[in-house]
């Protein structure tokens, strides 16, 4: 009973915030003159309702699987990794830049080599910040935000000078070779990046919930004091946490340019980036592998589908942007707790108290 | 290289920093870990430079800014006083919001910027000092900053002054150092904590206004660029004291204002010297953890 109660507790924690934020959204659409049943419809049906867009919307959703993964692993021990968004980038970069440059190579050893290299990428961007926070106690927020601005900023003059593509009009590098491409798999939208995250999200899965990783990444989240007085190396496991983030992104990124965007552009990543898309995910599922999966599919649907409001409706698509903000001011609270007694309340009220005798 | 000119940019760098530096060290003393500073300081721009647009008048403007800033200054305070919610969480929701809020409504109004220079004259807001300004040197160091510059240098004086010679000020420490003993004597610590955050608010408002309207009369997407995370690392390395925060601040501008004019002379990889100030504070932040730690007698690991 306790844990349905828990359960059922922890669904409503995640769902009375984004109604909350739907709700607040829809008064901001009505304000500038639109209907927001009329704008919320469209975002969602060719997202979440039909075949092709349902695939699609997968499809998007699985960089943003291994982003949010990035998130929860760190989170979850309350070590805060915000360079996500940078440590994909840097991943991106770097297998954009080999998938382009070697040559004659089979896809499936090409397709390897970029996705490694990718994921080393991700580990470097990561592992600066875990050592300062393990060894001389740097405060870790505050390095990785740094590392971002100055990865996206080191890119970019990297992007307009040495590997820029001088037959583009805009910025951007060359598009990688086809055999670093990922294939569509039988006319759908989906590649066989999908199945790698599908495969990666099952062994996080195991890491986070089954193994002794797991278990210590949850203790020094709850008390790292406690978790070191325990026996547990504190320092050793934060640089884990930090190089299975960083390797999560740097996949993440890297499989995003090879199934999807082919080079790399200023605006790689969108605005919010897939990193920061990622944290909202990782809270929306409390950190939880399953929870994840779910609001991984059902943002990326959000995502997708503000494309089609920019299109077929009159509203900015940036009214997503705007709900995803009051999603994570309204996750940042618990709703309700352990003190909210939601099912007490209801039993006093309806099923009557049985005395002890009657129990005999 | 014109050594005044990086002088000069110095103290105009700075002044935005250093205004965040002043309003988050109360929310750091008095134990909130405010991280929506830099949401906090875009609103500030955004809405100041917005209002100006509309209403065509620089102060009526301003006022609506601050009040807009002050808003989202008590959201994060119900979120994380009240209802004793993440504050890194609500933190960043407030970054995301505003700079969310600031796409949007340009995005809404059809512009790609708002650009004000019709109605503020920025080259008239800056403000020369009559017997300074004629010094050789100095002169073009210290003169000819817009008002809120200079502000923010007097507030490190004052701000001080109220963190460490007023009842406030004492109170604000004492929620920060041990709550239950300060409510145990009767401080309200809910309302210090609410009050500190406020302030930041306020001074996040300022920088906001100093960084968009007074220096350029513009306001472009996420043009804060960082200065309120930097503003963090500087409370960060002066252990939330106001005057050696601001230092940090200070040093912070100068190596903004370095990247600025390595750039002019730089060719075409002048964008790398941007990464400059970011690598230095990351270093700044690590050789003062360091110090700090040095004299650290704690056993084991404490995560702060």
């Amino acid at each position: 009973m306790k844990k349905r109660n828990t359960f059922v507790m922890s669904l409503f924690n995640s769902l009375l915030p984004v109604l909350s934020a739907f709700i607040i959204g829809a008064i901001i659409i009505l304000l500038i003159g639109e209907n927001p049943m009329t704008t919320y419809w469209i975002m969602l049906k060719y997202t979440l309702f039909d075949w092709g867009g349902f695939l699609k919307t997968l499809h998007y959703a699985s960089p943003l699987i291994l982003t949010s993964l990035a998130i929860a692993i760190t989170f979850k021990a309350n070590i805060f990794n915000m360079g996500v968004e940078g440590q994909m980038l840097g991943g991106a970069f770097v297998s954009c830049i080999l998938g382009f440059s070697l040559n004659g190579l089979s896809t499936p050893i090409h397709i390897l080599i970029c996705i490694t290299a990718g994921i080393l990428t991700g580990m470097l961007f990561a592992i600066v910040p875990a050592i300062l926070k393990a060894y001389f106690k740097v405060n870790e927020m505050v390095v990785t935000l740094m590392l971002n601005y100055a990865i996206i900023e080191i890119l970019r003059v990297l992007a307009q000078t040495i590997f820029r593509d001088p037959s583009s009009g805009y910025v951007s590098t060359p598009a990688v070779l086809p055999s670093a491409m990922f294939k569509r798999l039988g006319g759908t939208s989906l590649t066989l990046f999908t199945l790698i995250t599908i495969i990666v999200f099952a062994v996080m899965y195991t890491v986070m919930k089954k193994s002794r990783l797991g278990y210590e990444i949850k203790a020094i989240g709850r008390n790292p004091e406690f978790a070191e007085a325990s026996g547990m190396n504190v320092r050793k496991k934060i640089i884990y946490m930090m190089l299975i983030s960083g390797a999560l992104s740097g996949l993440a990124g890297a499989g995003f340019m090879m199934s999807e965007k082919f080079k790399y552009t200023l605006d790689f990543s969108g605005n919010p980036g897939l990193g920061w898309d990622g944290m909202l995910i990782s809270l929306l599922g409390s950190h939880n592998p399953i929870g994840i999966l779910i609001a991984a599919i059902l943002y990326s649907a959000l995502k997708t589908g503000s494309d089609s409001i920019g299109i077929f409706a009159n509203v900015p698509k940036e009214i997503v942007f705007v709900i995803q903000g009051m999603i994570i001011l309204f996750l940042s609270i618990k709703f309700l707790d352990e003190r909210t007694k939601l099912f007490a309340n209801f039993k006093t009220r309806f099923i009557p108290k049985r005395t002890p005798e009657e129990a005999d | 290289m014109n050594f005044q000119r990086i002088l000069y940019d110095m103290l105009s760098y700075s002044a935005p920093i250093i205004l965040c530096v002043l309003g988050g060290n109360y929310a750091h003393k008095a134990n909130v870990l405010n991280i929506s500073l830099e949401g906090m300081l875009l609103m500030g721009a955004f809405s100041s430079v917005l209002f100006v647009m509309i209403s065509g008048n620089i102060f009526l403007g301003c006022i609506i800014g601050i009040l807009a800033t002050l808003i989202l200054g008590v959201v994060f305070s119900v979120m994380c006083v009240t209802k004793k919610g993440n504050p890194i969480i609500a933190g960043l929701a407030i970054n995301l919001l505003a700079s969310a809020i600031s796409a949007f409504v340009l995005k809404a109004m059809g512009l790609a910027n708002l650009n004000v220079n019709n109605i503020v004259d920025v080259a008239g807001l800056k403000i020369n000092i009559p017997i300074i300004k004629d010094i050789p040197f100095i002169g073009g160091v210290i003169s000819g900053h817009p008002l809120i510059t200079y502000v923010s240098f007097i507030g490190i004086f004052i701000m001080w002054l109220i963190m460490y010679r007023t009842k406030f000020g004492v109170y604000v420490r004492v929620t920060g150092e041990n709550e239950d003993a300060a409510t145990s004597v009767g401080i309200k610590t809910n309302r210090i904590k609410y009050i500190a955050i406020m302030i930041g608010a306020f001074c996040c408002a300022l920088a906001g206004i100093n960084l968009a309207l007074e220096k350029m009369a513009l306001f472009t997407n996420n043009m804060s660029a960082g200065i309120g995370f930097i503003a963090i690392a500087a409370i960060f390395c002066g252990k939330g004291k106001p005057v050696r925060s601001s230092v940090y601040a200070i040093v912070f501008g100068l190596a903004q204002s370095l990247a600025t004019n390595l750039n002019i002379s730089a060719g075409p990889a002048s964008g790398l010297f941007n990464t400059l100030p970011y690598f230095m504070i990351i270093g700044i932040l690590a050789v003062v953890s360091v110090i700090q730690l040095k004299n650290n007698r704690i056993r084991g690991f404490k995560n702060e």
